[in-house]
């Protein structure tokens, strides 16, 4: 009796994972829009000589038409730069005088494959011990150029912010498995009051 | 007098001239073919319809410059391209354009066309509006290709089309425009009627905006739900240096140029997008118009305005950064009408816009504007040009005369 009753709903979840799963495969690729990678220099890095470039790495290949990279300092005030080199997925801009010490915040703002936007920013620090004391009061003056390694790669998911308030990949895919599980649990239900009513 | 939201109760009789359409009820009209025929008009005598102010309205068709162009746009448009036919010379095209326009001054004035089959439908002009255009083929066909303005011809092309022959070119434009939709078609079946011994229809693309009175003075939105003209030239001084030609030739003076485009609109894929990235791709709020630095539709934008983080506040390859014109003479006044087709079975739209802009001169105005958008302009991931035609709007004419008579004649 009761194995007859489970057995469909065996075969039921089993039907349910695979539809999940064939949901999942073609769906993240196709939703997911444009992240940073890693960059160079690296969120939050905290480097003892001045960086000559700004090397972003994104997950799809960029279009050059659409990218932006501004590099700005803790004033907020844009640092000259080149307009940025794309090759591939990886966009530089290289800065045209030696930066001194202080935060500076690299902003992007670039367009996935799907043309949405997405645009982020992150920050890092020079603090060149041998550098003549910059106006900066936030520099800290302890030296322990070691402590921090300067290319740390940027978590992709906190440096990256998807500009766009619809429905994001991730909520998409979420979705779509509760709707896959809840509608695979119904058919659990009902194939189990059928079995019941036929035993 | 449009906009006038108290409807009027004119008796018919009133707005027929002469007297000689004179019947009363819902027959008025119908006495133009009677009369032809000699037959006694049916006369009755009980109330007249009520008739609202958006019905009777008219749009003056004489004067030194055509009607539809600087007009406030009326809430319907077909706009009908012609392919002239081989023996349509400068004598054919005389008597064309003499026909044409005297069926466009009488329906534009409330008046059925000569031997108008249904006259009924002739009796309110809504504000009808029939503005001729001379394409390319036009100069050729009448031997008078030195006359032909030297902007007037086909667009170079760009990256972003795909163009459609079935949308493209034509010898012989009519934009006709109402408030009314049946204003509107009757007055198309009246003019491709009366030019089928000269030219073919070559395409037809029809047209709206929201009806007559709905949003007063509002500037158009389009099937994204952006507004859709802010940036034209301001009526007056502006939209003069912008839209008409000042000098030259009699053929020239007073008239100006259009080009027309169907841009079709991927709204399944516009779907996809959040309210913020549709606003960053376009440069301004959906809501109110106002660009991304501003709080009001016309503030004008601040594109070196930078956010906290360094990035501009409007994105460098946004709509508006890519279309903006600082200089009145170099601006074009966009007079656009969406257009919604049939939905394909798959439930995905045929939805876009019959782009429309006038510009003195389309080399000058409309070519560098669109260079820009056709290179950087981020809302070309959701629209694609499938048609493209320009055509020469010469001047307009007095009572008794005809469109292109200076020209032509």
């Amino acid at each position: 009796m009761r194995t007859k009753v489970r057995r469909p709903t065996v075969a039921g979840l089993a039907a349910a994972l695979t539809v999940v799963t064939l949901l999942l495969v073609p769906a993240s690729p196709a939703a997911a829009h444009n992240t940073l990678k890693t960059a160079t220099p690296a969120k939050d890095a905290r480097l003892t000589a001045p960086p000559e470039q700004i090397t972003l790495e994104f997950m799809q290949k960029l279009n050059p038409s659409f990218t932006t990279i501004t590099l700005a300092d803790a004033a907020q005030q844009k640092v000259p730069t080149s307009e940025p080199a794309v090759t591939g997925t990886k966009g530089t801009i290289t800065i045209d005088q030696a930066l001194t010490n202080g935060a500076y915040t690299v902003a992007y703002r670039v367009v996935s494959a799907d043309g949405h936007p997405v645009q982020g920013s992150y920050r890092f620090t020079v603090a060149d011990p041998t550098a003549t004391a910059g106006p900066e009061v936030s520099a800290p003056a302890t030296s322990a150029p070691a402590a921090e390694p300067s290319t740390t790669s940027a978590s992709p998911a906190s440096a990256a912010r998807d500009s766009g308030d619809g429905p994001g990949a991730m909520v998409l895919v979420g979705g779509g498995i509760l709707l896959v599980v809840m509608v695979a649990a119904g058919a659990v239900v009902v194939r189990r009051r059928r079995s019941s009513r036929v035993s | 007098m449009t906009g006038t939201p108290t409807p009027h109760r004119v008796s018919r009789r009133g707005l027929l001239t002469g007297g000689a359409l004179a019947a009363g009820g819902t027959l008025a009209g119908a006495a133009a073919v009677t009369a032809a025929r000699s037959d006694p008009p049916p006369v009755r005598s009980g109330d007249p319809v009520p008739v609202a102010a958006v019905g009777i309205a008219v749009e003056p068709f004489h004067g030194p410059r055509q009607a539809g162009v600087a007009t406030e746009p009326q809430a319907h448009a077909a706009f009908v391209a012609f392919t002239l036919k081989p023996g349509t010379d400068r004598d054919a095209l005389g008597r064309m354009l003499r026909l044409l326009s005297d069926d466009a001054a009488r329906l534009t004035e409330g008046r059925p066309a000569l031997a108008d089959t249904e006259p009924e439908l002739g009796l309110l002009p809504a504000r009808l509006t029939v503005t001729f255009g001379f394409g390319p083929g036009l100069y050729r066909a009448a031997g008078l290709e030195d006359r032909r303005p030297p902007s007037v011809a086909d667009l170079p092309p760009f990256r972003i089309d795909r163009l459609q022959p079935r949308w493209s070119g034509g010898d012989l434009l009519l934009q006709i425009c109402a408030d009314d939709p049946l204003t509107v078609a009757h007055a198309q079946r009246v003019l491709i009627k009366d030019s089928r011994p000269f030219a073919t229809v070559r395409w037809v693309q029809r047209g709206f905006r929201r009806a007559a009175g709905a949003e007063p003075g509002r500037t158009q939105r389009n099937l994204f739900g952006q507004l859709d003209g802010t940036a034209n030239p301001k009526p007056g001084g502006p939209l003069e240096a912008a839209v008409w030609v000042t000098d030259g030739p009699d053929w020239l003076r007073d008239g100006t140029t259009l080009v027309v485009r169907r841009i079709s609109m991927n709204l399944e894929t516009w779907d996809l997008l959040g309210r913020t990235d549709r606003e960053l791709a376009v440069g301004r709020r959906l809501d109110t118009g106002a660009p991304l630095t501003g709080t009001a539709e016309h503030d004008e934008p601040d594109f070196a305005a930078l956010g906290p983080d360094g990035l501009t506040v409007i994105p460098d390859f946004s709509h508006l950064t890519r279309a903006h014109v600082t200089e009145d003479r170099l601006k074009v006044l966009r007079r656009p009408y969406n257009y919604d087709g049939v939905p394909a079975a798959d439930c995905t739209a045929d939805s876009g816009l019959i782009f429309a802009s006038y510009q003195a001169d389309i080399a000058e105005q409309f070519l560098p504007i669109q260079r820009r958008l056709a290179d950087r302009d981020l809302l070309n991931e959701w629209t694609t040009p499938i048609g493209s035609a320009v055509f020469a709007i010469p001047p307009g004419c007095p009572g008794g005369g005809w469109i292109g008579q200076h020209l032509l004649g």
